[in-house]
């Protein structure tokens, strides 16, 4: 990328479900982690463009052959199509924040991107090399980590990021955090959907719904704890629209990720030095779009009464708190760090 | 104290290190503070002696005793070739270039899923074990027009357990390992291909799968994981995951025209018996779901088993010639 007029540093949460991007020039977009391509020439004509992305490819799904190419925070691998597909959303989301790809004009790019916090080594070289054309350097980083940065709660925090494919977890001790006091998880948002799936599917065999319906519902009714009202929705059986009152799925799904997470939160915070184990458990910061389910935090705050008790809080901004955080990042490091880092 | 930016100072150094150790290769277990670590002589051991030796599953009775080596050169001088960087001798490996060091495929050894027991079983009461029978039976045939020596775990009905298998690749000093398997799984609407290689997992569908597959075998899974958590440095994981990643690639590729709704479910990596005991390179590849009866419906033809096989040919051809060596059948 020769001939660049000016610099721009980006912060990019590529999720599993949702990505978003804070860009220097003041841009912030989240998308939908999805790219289709039309299936045929008819399709083709239809839809008017040769790739969609995001909500665009979603609402057209029934023509496209749509990829949602992240599993777990990550790219799946072995498919090149879906690699293509990883590709596609990082273009887009460069092009939305208003950054120029091509021409004389065009921009310098400097990207960093989230990544699950125990994400293979292997997984951020596919990654890296995934970006090239699209940024000029990039740099990435443990997804929590980088929610922690851009809080500025670099000292005695934990950090929860609960995305779609991942639960990332970061113990901030004012140093670079090391393999110990990170953990990544499966259980999120996606293995919520699965549950949820199943147990509708088991108590409603006659209902008829997608994947895609279960996580509109789940977005719009998840919570924990005792409900504030009944989960009633509207699916169809033998295609006549019916009410199904889903609220104890709804819980029980949603409180099945509850175990994990907590038995972890607990197993870090007691491997943090005992002197500062009181501070860190008050200083516990919940991010990522699961992040947004309902009596999540309470939760996750009666946990911590085994050890004492503890507070844990919801960031202010749990779409962009990633982003925004490698954002930071991003224009905090050196222009000479940056040139070590050019792909 | 130090201020906020003398902190966030310190942070990002740490990034910019992180990301200059992933470009140039290193191992990220070099910044663990692991306790093994402190004990290099266990790692060493464990390099040494090849994870399969350690790791051999309870019961496998196996006669070929060759701890110090590997059936594949380029692990051996991986895990031998070490640099050392700050916690020990053989605490940081350095990935080596495979090119610079000519391998050759000489013996390959098809596992055919299942077998006397009928596996996974369609609707319509297709198994199995007929379908893998099948497809390995092709591979062979294909492959006898190419340079390698062939040999199946099993070429008839028989029940032979996992443990059989594993020593039978390793007796025969097999380059390359190849267990096919047809997948069954919920919901049913799911027509999927997948490719596994050693390696632990957190999927809990990928772990039943596991579990299902390593029935009888003595093993908890999470004993298999804990094992699994400290072999990461074996250079047969990272041979295996390129064998993996080349087979699902020419499987999708061939037959996803055929079979256009077919989902590319890519490379996982998971704790299968036969893949952590075997010392060579080795996967499983999941080539179908009989949970599907479209998917069964194009199993019980011919051209399309014949498909299948031919993309399992290209996917081993195409990881052979990744390697650069010369290409002649046994040993």
């Amino acid at each position: 990328m020769e001939e660049s007029n000016e610099t721009l540093c980006v912060g990019i949460d590529l999720g599993t479900s949702r990505s978003s991007i804070s860009a220097s020039n003041g841009e912030r977009h989240v998308i939908d982690s999805y790219v289709g391509w039309p299936v045929d020439m008819v399709a083709r004509k239809v839809v008017k463009k040769p790739v969609l992305v995001g909500r665009e490819a979603l609402d057209n799904r029934s023509m496209l052959d749509l990829r949602r190419p992240l599993e777990r925070g990550i790219m799946k691998e072995g498919s090149e199509k879906d690699q293509e597909a990883v590709q596609e959303i990082l273009r887009h989301l460069i092009n939305v924040a208003g950054i120029k790809q091509k021409g004389k004009s065009k921009s310098r790019v400097r990207a960093v991107v989230g990544v699950p916090a125990e994400a293979f080594r292997v997984s951020r070289q596919n990654l890296r090399n995934t970006m090239e054309g699209i940024a000029d350097s990039v740099m990435l980083v443990s997804e929590p980590f980088a929610v922690a940065y851009g809080l500025e709660a670099l000292l005695h925090a934990l950090v929860i990021d609960i995305g779609a494919g991942t639960a990332d977890f970061c113990v901030m001790q004012g140093r670079y955090p090391t393999e110990e006091d990170q953990r990544t998880l499966p259980n999120a948002g996606d293995s919520i959907d699965e549950q949820l799936d199943k147990l509708i599917r088991e108590r409603h065999p006659e209902a008829q719904f997608s994947i895609h319906m279960i996580r509109q519902w789940k977005e719009r009714w998840s919570f924990v704890g005792e409900p504030r009202d009944r989960v009633v929705i509207s699916a169809p059986v033998k295609g006549k629209a019916t009410e199904i009152d889903i609220t104890n799925e709804m819980r029980a799904a949603c409180e099945s990720i509850l175990p994990p997470i907590c038995e972890t939160m607990l197993d870090l915070l007691s491997k943090v030095e005992p002197d500062f184990q009181d501070k860190v458990r008050n200083n516990v910061i919940v991010a990522g779009g699961s992040s947004l389910i309902t009596g999540l935090t309470d939760a996750i705050q009666k946990s911590l009464l085994d050890l004492g008790g503890g507070r844990a809080i919801v960031v202010k901004d749990p779409v962009f708190a990633g982003s925004d955080g490698s954002l930071a990042i991003a224009k905090d490091a050196s222009s000479a760090d940056w040139e070590k880092l050019s792909l | 104290m130090a201020t906020v930016d003398e902190t966030k100072s310190r942070l990002l150094r740490g990034v910019v290190q992180d990301n200059i150790d992933v470009l140039q290769g290193f191992k990220l277990q070099h910044r663990r503070r692991r306790r093994y670590l402190a004990k290099p002589w266990w790692l060493a051991g464990l390099l040494l002696l090849g994870s399969s030796y350690l790791l051999r599953p309870a019961g496998v009775v196996s006669t070929a005793h060759t701890p110090a080596t590997t059936a594949n050169p380029a692990a051996a001088a991986v895990n031998l070739d070490q640099t050392p960087e700050s916690a020990g001798p053989l605490a940081n490996p350095r990935p080596i270039d495979r090119g610079t060091i000519p391998l050759a495929i000489k013996r390959i050894v098809i596992d055919p899923g299942h077998g006397g027991e009928p596996g996974a079983i369609s609707a319509s009461g297709v198994s199995e074990k007929e379908i893998t029978l099948d497809v390995a039976l092709r591979l062979r045939r294909l492959l006898a027009d190419a340079p390698y020596e062939v040999l199946l775990t099993r070429q008839t009905d028989r029940l032979i357990p996992l443990d059989k298998r594993v020593a039978f690749a390793n007796e025969n000093k097999a380059d390359l390992f190849v267990s096919i398997h047809v997948n069954w799984l919920e919901p049913r609407s799911i027509r999927a291909l997948e490719t596994y290689y050693v390696g632990p997992s957190d999927d809990p569908a990928t772990l039943k799968l596991a579990s299902m597959e390593n029935k009888d075998s003595g093993y908890s899974m999470s004993d298999y994981k804990k094992i699994l958590e400290k072999i990461y440095v074996d250079a047969r994981h990272d041979e295996s995951r390129a064998l993996a990643k080349t087979i699902q690639t020419n499987l999708y590729r061939t037959l996803k025209p055929i079979n256009p709704v077919l989902e590319n479910r890519g490379v996982k990596s998971a704790p299968f018996v036969v893949l952590i005991g075997t010392q060579m390179p080795a996967i499983l590849v999941e080539i179908s779901c009989l949970s599907n009866d479209d998917e069964v419906k194009l199993l019980t033809k011919e051209d399309y088993r014949e498909s299948i096989a031919l993309a399992l040919l290209q996917g081993i051809r195409g990881y052979a010639q990744s390697l650069n060596g010369p290409e002649r059948k046994g040993s």
